[in-house]
């Protein structure tokens, strides 16, 4: 069941919660298809249009620069990821799926007693800078990303932050209790 | 924003509300990132525009980032200001090719900021640029963490300390004159010398050969954080620059309450009272005789008097207070496009001026093309975020969601 969602111009966010409990929270992060079938539509139209200027008549290099233009735009903007989703369940975990184009699904699964802390961080490469949802594992160095492949947007992450703090806060509660009882 | 530094790489927030981006290009030359003119255009603007900035402060003419940084705010449409640190000669190949990339920057800039008179003069007269958008600010010091000892040093002997980087430009040369004469004419000087530097080799020979090694204490690098702790076991303050443009140094050791002796270049005049320092010429001899002279006036100097005195004279609100002015002076002035632009840098140089026209026009193209395929309404503007005091944490936390989700 979908609790809400939103979108921008690359990706749709979505908040989906298991019926009939509501406590396994589920967000998913999907790469928008319709701007990169308009870019390469309108990249392909333009091709065609230059080569008609030139007044190229040969038929071969019109079939091969219109390939060539096809295969330059897939290998640049063609994203094999289709959607990326954090699964919260507050007794056990988090798991973190990448599914493929291809149907291929990569899962994984981080128990709630290895995490630390979920932290929004700012990265910078040397071109440009990002937010990303990342865990802090207890006994791993590095931070683990939430969304491996995809950048969404802060506004994208910040609820799916907020889950992971509530699970992990609860879930800290109970055990202190446990503890104390 | 600067280069990382080792595996300091990312974002640092700092008190204050200051924030600092360690960008991971890898220094190649003397701390200075290669210079690809064009290459870092993507990260600074998408720095600029997360960070709904206004203005772009430049600092340092040596800095291949600061350069870059610069033209590329000019092309975005930013205002711009530049301060020099540093003094440059006129004719070395060296010097001759950094004022022509220092003309290239200035020529368009908003306004500039020297460190001293001296400086302002030189850098106007290196880079064409018109004295009337030049300021000086002179630097400044921090009183309270640079206090003199609550005891002086209590032994006959008069120790003199000299700290600063142990090459050329600083005149480790002349130490390795001064140093034995001093020794030889006067037998309770002792001299504590801190940092290091290609030249430190000539001063440890210089010590083998003259037995000096009960007499010249050397330290090596010395970290920031402990310049205070050298200063204050010394009397005298000895400065050797060939050059300098304000020289912070004197100030730090001034304000510990130690006497200064320099040599009468650049902007040192400048800096500090002539009651609290005794100049000499870049030359061995009037060296030894401000030395000798600094030792004759030593029983009537207070270091707590001389260290209230810099208070008054220095302080780093006064530099920001003054800074500000210089950031609204640049931000009222007028916008212009391309073509108004282009036409100052055709002033630089029959042909040096051709080739600045043709960098920036390719730079507005490239920059047009970065609109294009990133544009700016896809890049998110960072939420305010001030570091939090531990009791105001959950309100900031609270504020920080409110700004995300809009």
């Amino acid at each position: 069941m979908v609790k809400f969602s939103f979108s921008n111009s690359r990706y749709t966010y979505m908040n989906e919660s298991e019926w009939p409990s509501e406590a396994v929270g589920i967000h998913h992060i999907v790469v928008q298809r319709s701007f990169l079938r308009g870019f390469c539509v309108s990249a392909l139209l333009g091709n065609g249009v230059y080569l008609l200027l030139v007044k190229e008549n040969s038929v071969p290099v019109l079939f091969w620069s219109l390939l060539l233009t096809e295969f330059l735009l897939m290998f640049l903007l063609w994203n094999p990821v289709y959607k990326e989703s954090v699964i919260i369940m507050p007794a056990f975990g988090v798991q973190l799926e990448t599914h493929y184009s291809s149907g291929r699904i990569v899962h994984n699964f981080v128990p709630v007693g290895k995490i630390l802390k979920p932290v929004l961080v700012e990265c910078v490469t040397p071109v440009t800078c990002y937010w990303s949802l990342s865990l802090i594992v207890r006994g791993e160095e590095e931070l683990m990303l939430a969304f491996m492949k995809l950048r969404p947007p802060l506004k994208m992450l910040v609820p799916i932050w907020k889950s992971l703090c509530a699970a992990i806060d609860c879930r800290r509660r109970s055990t202190t209790f446990r503890e104390d009882g | 924003m600067t280069h990382a530094y080792g595996n300091r790489s990312g974002v640092r927030y700092m008190t204050g509300g200051l924030k600092v981006y360690y960008v991971p290009w890898r220094p190649f030359l003397m701390q200075n990132t290669l210079p690809t003119f064009y290459g870092t255009l993507p990260i600074i603007r998408t720095i600029l525009i997360r960070e709904r900035i206004s203005l772009v402060h430049g600092h340092q003419a040596f800095s291949t980032l600061c350069h870059e940084a610069l033209m590329h705010a000019r092309t975005m449409g930013y205002k711009v200001v530049f301060t020099d640190h540093s003094l440059y000669g006129f004719a070395d190949v060296g010097s001759i090719h950094m004022n022509k990339v220092l003309q290239f920057t200035l020529a368009d800039v908003s306004q500039a900021i020297c460190v001293s008179h001296t400086s302002k003069e030189n850098t106007v007269l290196r880079s064409g640029l018109l004295p009337e958008k030049v300021f000086v600010i002179p630097n400044a010091v921090d009183a309270a963490m640079f206090k003199p000892a609550p005891e002086r040093p209590s032994s006959n002997d008069i120790v003199i300390v000299v700290i600063s980087r142990l090459v050329y430009r600083k005149g480790a040369d002349l130490l390795v004159e001064v140093i034995p004469e001093v020794c030889r004419l006067h037998p309770n000087i002792r001299f504590i010398v801190g940092g290091d530097g290609p030249k430190r080799v000539r001063l440890e020979e210089m010590r083998e050969k003259h037995s000096l090694q009960d007499r010249v204490e050397m330290l090596g690098a010395v970290p920031h954080a402990h310049v205070r702790s050298v200063l204050i076991s010394g009397h005298i303050f000895l400065n050797s620059s060939l050059t300098e443009a304000f020289c912070i140094a004197i100030l730090e050791a001034a304000s510990c309450g130690l006497l200064t002796v320099s040599t009468r270049v650049g902007g040192v005049p400048e800096v500090l009272p002539d009651d609290m320092i005794i100049l000499a010429e870049p030359d061995p001899r009037d060296m030894v005789r401000a030395i000798m002279k600094a030792v004759s006036i030593l029983p009537r100097i207070d270091p707590q008097v001389m260290h209230d005195r810099m208070k008054k004279l220095y302080s780093w609100h006064d530099v920001a207070k003054r800074t500000e002015i210089v950031y609204n002076r640049a931000l009222k002035c007028s916008n212009q496009n391309l073509i108004e632009r282009v036409s100052r840098y055709l002033s630089c140089g029959a042909w040096a001026g051709k080739l600045f026209c043709l960098v920036m026009i390719i730079d507005f193209l490239l920059w047009r093309l970065l609109q294009l395929l990133q544009p700016a309404g896809d890049i998110e503007e960072v939420p305010d975020f001030i570091l939090p005091h531990q009791h105001q944490e959950s309100e900031v936390l609270e504020d920080f969601k409110e700004q995300c989700l809009g």
